[in-house]
């Protein structure tokens, strides 16, 4: 493209005071970014062209820094590649690559420092300590973007993006693989919404940030999907949370959180669903947890013995090892789970229902002895989904005087499964086309080893010998 | 009236012939095809790996979770009890019923060892499990992908060879079995209770002992994978799960103590169960004694 052509289509759209980078960056060589800012109009918008720019700059105006497609940024393993001091900054459409790796200094691909509405959008993040980190930025807006990792042991790992005082922010529609952590500190009203978030320590991490939505993410092959702490009003709703395992291996942790709104989200194949630690907190909040799915999860619900005023309703759980756990014996009471009269829907609730009302006639007791052996010897879960484990709960069923006490009742379990909503977040399923293959295969493998060699058995067997 | 072993010796070479021993593997192919039993373990395999596979929550509901993690824990927990009675009992009948019908001591009349005569057999069944197994594994896998599951397909290759495995070192037991008794019903009998063993009792042995006496982690660990079900279930956990930490602080012990040698060692007892049994029965069965 011409410096013309350039100079024609930006100032037709954006109508300000355009300063067009038009350093042709070989390949060998890379252009300085610092100058092309320092020359920029504060207000101004500044379009790179592709090519290879030297990071490590300070942002110290109101500046739009936007790229054509294929600007690359990159911070040479030393300190941040952008540092942002001024209000109303936009790093929009690059490509920054290679901070530096000081846990100590915070290395970051794009970081701010007390300036508020920075916009950070449809960039791709490459071996950065920290991908976006923004420091009392409020109503800032993190969008779009791509955030990667440092190569390096989980201990020197920094966030993918972490806020701190960034109240109002929204976060939307990033996808982070591989970093620490999604954490936001003291950031009330934050929205965050349609991310993905794979191989961290806690996909999302809530410290003291009040009022927060976190509607359609995915957060799956973390450590802990989403571990909030600390935080009132917290509204999760249609998010999957799905093979979060390791030794924590929640999908969401409960530290302290009071009044807690979790809906419509899907809980699959963690180690623990949803793990309840103190919350609700104070005495006079209460937690909601309605219509969820927890499907195929070690434990569905994992409570301290001693939590309670939760509401718990309206959710699904199917073929979880243990539906609901408590840690250690205790007196776990206190917990609502059916509002209204209307319960939950239990995989093996084995009740009836006479009156065709959907709600069983007979309670179901969250009673299961090899799992109440479990509780108090945790070295036995190894043999979970044995045969023996399920003969264990098997003889208790048959002899009630093996059984042992429920740790809670469902009053009035549905019998139904309640039909699942479609989600907004997109599925993620791989092709079954090789499964079929292989299956057809070892199909195919099956029958010809026997009906090759009994084809000829008349001449190549000599004794004859009936059944 | 019978015939001493001595004689029968006498009338063949000394270096057992393939030729005669895959002749013998195909009968026992042959007689497998045509009995009960074999379509019998082979149609309840795949109609009950069948509905597992149909039963798992399609894929489509739980967007972004295919169902074929859950689809082959399940066809674990099945091969893990069925596939041991398949194998023990077909081993333990195959030389006892044949010694009660007196096909055993037809065969050996022939000009053929006792050694081409035994592996010839044990061929031959491990072959019909081979069928049984993959089989099974093949109609529960196009079920699992019609249903949407995401697929992981080397996983699933796998769990059905180490399926076939366990099956062919229950079949080595089955024949150790065969070479003690005199009838098939008490050989299928013994069988049974060495069934109960492997697949129940030794667990539920091991929990026991672990509450009873605070065993260690590693100890629970070690005794338990001395059994052969149990190294099976585990090795094939690690095949699509990756790692054993779901088990609880025993798994963490044998992933943090074992690493990347854990399935080895895991496919390494599988395989001494494989060899074993099989080997102690082929010198008490060759040695000699009344057919």
């Amino acid at each position: 493209m011409t410096r013309v052509g350039v100079l024609v289509a930006v100032v037709a759209v954006v109508m300000t005071l355009v300063v067009v980078a038009t350093a042709t960056a070989s390949a060998s060589t890379q252009t300085p970014l610092q100058p092309l800012i320092d020359a920029a109009a504060p207000g101004s918008t500044l379009v790179l062209e592709a090519g290879e720019y030297e990071g490590g700059v300070t942002v110290d105006k109101p500046l739009t820094i936007t790229s054509t497609g294929g600007a690359i940024v990159d911070g040479h393993d030393v300190n941040s590649v952008f540092t942002i001091t001024a209000p109303d900054v936009t790093i929009d459409n690059l490509t920054i690559r290679n901070s530096g790796d000081s846990l100590d200094r915070e290395d970051s691909g794009v970081t701010s420092v007390d300036v508020p509405r920075v916009t950070v959008s449809n960039n791709v993040l490459e071996n950065v300590l920290f991908g976006i980190f923004l420091r009392t930025a409020p109503d800032s807006l993190v969008v779009g973007n791509s955030v990667g990792s440092k190569d390096v042991e989980t201990a020197r790992k920094g966030d993918g993006i972490r806020l701190w005082e960034c109240e109002g922010t929204v976060v939307d529609n990033n996808t982070v693989n591989g970093g620490r952590d999604l954490v936001f500190w003291f950031t009330d009203r934050i929205v965050v919404t349609n991310n993905t978030v794979t191989d961290g320590r806690y996909g999302l991490h809530f410290m003291y940030s009040d009022d927060a939505r976190i509607e359609g993410n995915n957060l799956s092959d973390n450590s802990v999907g989403a571990f909030l702490m600390y935080s009132r009003r917290t509204h999760l709703a249609g998010n999957i949370m799905a093979n979060n395992n390791g030794p924590s291996g929640y999908g969401i942790g409960l530290k302290d959180m009071d009044d807690v709104m979790i809906e419509h989200n899907r809980f699959i194949a963690n180690r623990v669903g949803v793990y309840f630690d103190n919350s609700p907190w104070s005495v006079d909040s209460k937690g909601w947890i309605e219509n969820n799915l927890f499907a195929y999860n070690r434990t569905g619900m994992l409570f301290q013995p001693s939590v309670s005023r939760n509401e718990i309703s309206m959710n699904t759980f199917i073929d979880n090892t243990e539906q609901v756990g408590t840690t250690g014996s205790g007196n776990f009471q206190g917990n609502d789970w059916s509002v209204d009269g209307v319960g939950n829907y239990w995989s093996d609730f084995a009740g009836y229902d006479a009156d065709s009302d959907g709600i069983g006639d007979i309670a179901y007791y969250g009673q299961d002895l090899y799992n109440s052996i479990t509780d108090k010897h945790p070295e036995l879960v190894f043999f979970q989904e044995t045969p023996a484990a399920k003969a264990i709960s098997l003889a208790a069923q048959m002899f009630p005087v093996l059984r042992p006490k429920p740790i809670f009742q469902d009053d009035n379990p549905l019998v139904e499964r309640p039909v699942l909503t479609p989600l907004s977040t997109s599925a993620s399923g791989t092709s079954a086309r090789e499964l079929v293959a292989v299956s057809f295969l070892m199909l195919a493998v099956g029958v010809v080893a026997v009906a090759f060699p009994s084809r000829r058995r008349r001449t190549a067997n000599p004794t004859e010998v009936g059944p | 009236m019978t015939a001493s072993p001595a004689e029968v010796q006498v009338t063949v070479s000394e270096r057992p012939e393939l030729r005669l021993i895959a002749a013998v593997a195909k009968k026992e192919i042959a007689d497998a095809v045509r009995s009960k039993w074999f379509w019998l373990w082979a149609g309840a395999f795949a109609v009950l790996a069948a509905i597992l596979a149909s039963s798992a929550l399609p894929g489509s509901q739980v967007a972004g979770f295919g169902s074929f993690g859950r689809t082959a824990a399940s066809l674990v927990a099945l091969a893990q009890i069925i596939i041991p009675l398949m194998g023990l009992t077909l081993g333990a009948y195959s030389l006892a019923g044949q010694r009660e019908t007196g096909a055993l001591r037809f065969l050996l009349s022939h000009p053929i060892s006792r050694t081409e005569a035994f592996w010839g057999t044990y061929i031959g069944l491990a072959t019909a499990l081979f069928a049984t197994v993959f089989g099974g594994f093949g109609v529960a896998g196009v079920i699992a992908a019609a249903q949407g599951g995401g697929a992981d397909a080397a996983s699933f290759v796998r769990i059905a060879i180490l399926s076939w495995l366990l099956a062919i070192a229950m079949l080595g037991i089955g024949l150790l079995i065969s070479t003690f008794t005199a009838s098939g019903s008490s050989a299928i009998g013994t069988s049974i209770f060495v069934w109960l063993g492997l697949v129940f009792l030794g667990d539920l042995g091991v929990m026991g002992t672990a509450v009873a006496t605070k065993m260690p982690v590693s100890a629970l660990f070690i005794s338990a994978v001395f059994n052969p079900v149990e190294a099976f279930r585990l090795a094939a956990l690690t095949a699509f799960d990756g790692s054993l930490d779901v088990l609880g602080p025993a798994g963490q012990y044998a992933v943090d103590s074992f690493g990347e040698s854990l399935d080895v060692l895991l496919i390494a007892v599988v395989a001494v169960w494989v060899v074993a049994p099989v080997s102690v029965a082929w010198w008490r069965f060759s040695k000699g004694g009344d057919v």
